[in-house]
């Protein structure tokens, strides 16, 4: 059963298991799909989310779309003169 | 401001990143771009969640990140990094092992080519912002969360007026104003941060805000005061530093 429970228990988990810890991902229900969207340090970390969110939440058909945070150096300052 | 920075000197270059999330998993993504770092900033600010869970283990891929970066480093903690009760330790390790300063309602000066650059930094709290924030009022529970922020709001702007120097700087890492949250839930925006930040940053000639905590939120923001807000979660400057220069 996909419902506002299951969006809420999904978003504890990001963050509360102790795996996972994280608060910037995005749960969205869209028909009967439940979307994850946002960005994450890592592949491990994106891989971690859907392999624990699957486990516990195995009838709820999912849609991931997690992207890994660029770390390039900045190509331009901002002045602020 | 006493002594105020001279137009014609060089600007004031300033890095900062916040919400880096360090863990074993990602130690070594930073180095690359942190090398170019010396040649384009003066001082790296950490704007908090520096770790996933506040573990001396993780601090300790902080200190192997962002210790010897060829400038100084100046940090304060994130909500993450109380998870496991272990801030005293995370502390120890990001300043002995990394040469990393950490605020928490205090401040420090950094020479820099340009003028003596102040930096006041707390953590922050959340409480949301004018005409829609919690109150002072009713259960302990409640009470206790306010006051946790106005007794860190105090703190920050007493740091603040009290540094001596040419040009300030304040360090958060939950936010000061609205602003810089946009594209984050409203629902949410009472855990995300408080007014009585940007309220403390007001209270002295602050040149520059900079904070994190909010990952889908937007970089640019200003106080009511008129001082620039610069939220540089990881996730919302897509990159591994951002510069700011002040004249
Ligand atoms: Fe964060
Ligand atoms: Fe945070």
């Amino acid at each position: 059963m996909i419902d506002e429970y299951a969006e809420a228990a999904v978003q504890r988990l990001l963050t509360e298991h102790a795996g996972l810890a994280e608060q910037g991902i995005t749960v969205i229900l869209r028909e009967r799909t439940m979307v994850l969207y946002g960005e994450v340090e890592s592949t491990a970390r994106r891989d971690e989310i859907v392999r624990l969110v699957e486990e516990n939440f195995p009838d709820i058909p999912l849609h991931v779309d997690i992207g890994i945070t660029r770390a390039t150096p900045p190509s331009e300052a901002e002045d602020l003169l | 401001m006493n002594d105020p920075h001279d137009p014609l000197d060089p600007p004031i270059r300033i890095a900062a990143v916040g919400d880096v999330h360090m863990d074993q998993d990602v130690l070594g993504r930073f180095r690359p771009a942190l090398a170019q770092l010396p040649e384009q900033a003066d001082v790296l600010l950490l704007a908090g969640d520096l770790t996933r869970h506040g573990t001396e283990a993780e601090a300790r891929c902080v200190a192997e990140e962002f210790g010897d970066v060829g400038v100084p480093v100046v940090a304060v903690l994130g909500n993450h990094d109380y998870q496991c009760d272990q801030v005293d330790k995370v502390v120890d390790v990001l300043a002995n092992e990394g040469g990393i300063t950490v605020l928490e309602g205090d401040s420090t000066v950094v020479d820099t080519p340009a003028c003596r650059l102040g930096i006041a930094g707390a953590k922050g709290f959340g409480g949301g912002f004018a005409g829609r924030c919690a109150s002072e009022f009713g259960e302990p529970e409640m009470k206790a969360f306010i006051r946790t922020t106005s007794t860190v709001a105090d703190r920050l702007g007493v740091a603040l007026r009290d540094l001596d120097c040419d040009v300030r700087i304040a360090l958060t890492h939950y936010a000061p104003v609205a602003d810089t949250l946009a594209g984050e839930p409203l629902e949410i925006y009472p855990f995300l941060g408080s007014y009585l930040l940007g309220q403390a940053i007001d209270s002295a000639p602050t040149a520059l805000a900079v904070h994190g905590h909010a990952h889908r939120g937007t970089e640019r923001g200003a106080t009511p005061g008129g001082v620039r807000v610069r939220n540089v979660a990881h996730p919302v400057i897509r990159q591994a530093y951002s510069v700011y220069r002040l004249g």
